[in-house]
């Protein structure tokens, strides 16, 4: 028989136990992509701009979250990514500006006649992609 | 006879000093040489500063690097600004996809800015010459260069050219020693 001296550590054991469960499913079910952007620009005007976001077909090698913010994006009808992605372009442009972007610049000035070429480049990375009710969370992994 | 030995020794001496304030007056052409190097790990800064140590007049060359302000210091970050600028295409359809396609442009351009301002150019140039005559004349500038954290302060867009003011902060332990 249980002693009346308000023993209630058993339910909150159980409690957090399923806390416990439920975000861990929650971090298990999250899906995986792949995402990388680059962006080609002549003579100052844009020429070729591509944006690649797929499901990752096996599991990312990589666990731990980087120390980015994960980025918030709101959710309307579509639950396909890129849709959601294109519909905040430019903030999720900017968010991944802020990660990290490889630039390659090339110039050529040949008879005072000058051509200039920059690609930017953000390299394939897998994030962690997480569907709720109302919004989207993106978040890379490392 | 002792007086006509200090007077020649008295002579050389005058005679050292002057070759040595004038080799003091030739040397400053090659102090006004600054080398940046934010890594801090630059060996041809080390070589330079060694070469023109015994010549260069010190005081000068410190007072060139507060006024510049460009030396990465241990507890002092530095804040790098640029401008890009990008320009629409000719054929777009809507005003706002002009101006979302020069801000694109006009990122890059801030982009690259930074990338040589932190790392530099590489510059490469030929010229051909043929009976006597420049036939071509070509000057090839490159740079590659992984950003990260820069922040757009400001866009603004005025017919047809948008221009991006972007900053960057950079921190000494950002950069292996």
């Amino acid at each position: 028989m249980r002693s009346g001296n308000g023993d209630n550590t058993q339910p909150f054991s159980i409690s957090s136990i399923i806390t416990f469960f439920i975000l861990s499913s929650a971090t298990l079910f999250a899906d995986e992509y792949l995402i990388s952007y680059r962006s080609v620009i002549q003579d100052a005007i844009v020429y070729n701009e591509t944006l690649t976001v797929s499901h990752a077909m096996q599991k990312c090698s990589q666990n731990e979250l980087l120390n980015n913010e994960a980025l918030l994006l709101p959710l309307k009808k579509s639950k396909n990514l890129k849709t959601i992605i294109l519909q905040n372009y430019e903030e999720f442009l900017e968010y991944l500006q802020k990660s990290g972007m490889k630039v390659e610049h090339f110039q050529e000035t040949r008879n005072s006649i000058n051509h200039a070429t920059t690609r930017l480049t953000f390299q394939t990375h897998c994030f962690k992609v997480d569907f709720n009710d109302n919004f989207v969370t993106i978040a890379p992994l490392k | 006879m002792k007086y006509s030995l200090l007077l020649a020794a008295l002579l050389s001496i005058v005679s050292c000093a002057a070759t040595d304030s004038v080799k003091t007056q030739v040397a400053p052409a090659n102090s006004t040489i600054t080398v940046v190097c934010p890594t801090g790990s630059c060996s041809h800064a080390a070589a330079v500063e060694k070469v023109d140590k015994p010549v260069v007049n010190t005081p000068t060359v410190k007072k060139a690097q507060n006024d510049d302000g460009m030396v990465l210091s241990e507890n002092k970050p530095l804040l790098i600004s640029v401008v890009g600028q990008g320009v629409a295409p000719i054929n777009t359809a809507s005003p706002a996809q002009a101006y979302a396609l020069a801000k694109r442009a006009a990122v890059a351009d801030a982009y690259r800015l930074i990338a040589e301002k932190v790392k530099g150019v590489r510059i490469d140039g030929q010229d051909l010459v043929q009976n006597m005559m420049v036939k071509r004349s070509t000057v090839r500038t490159s740079v590659t260069a992984m950003v990260r954290n820069a922040n757009i302060v400001e866009t603004t867009f005025k017919e047809g050219l948008c221009e991006v003011e972007m900053e960057i902060t950079l921190n000494r332990s950002q950069f292996p020693q």
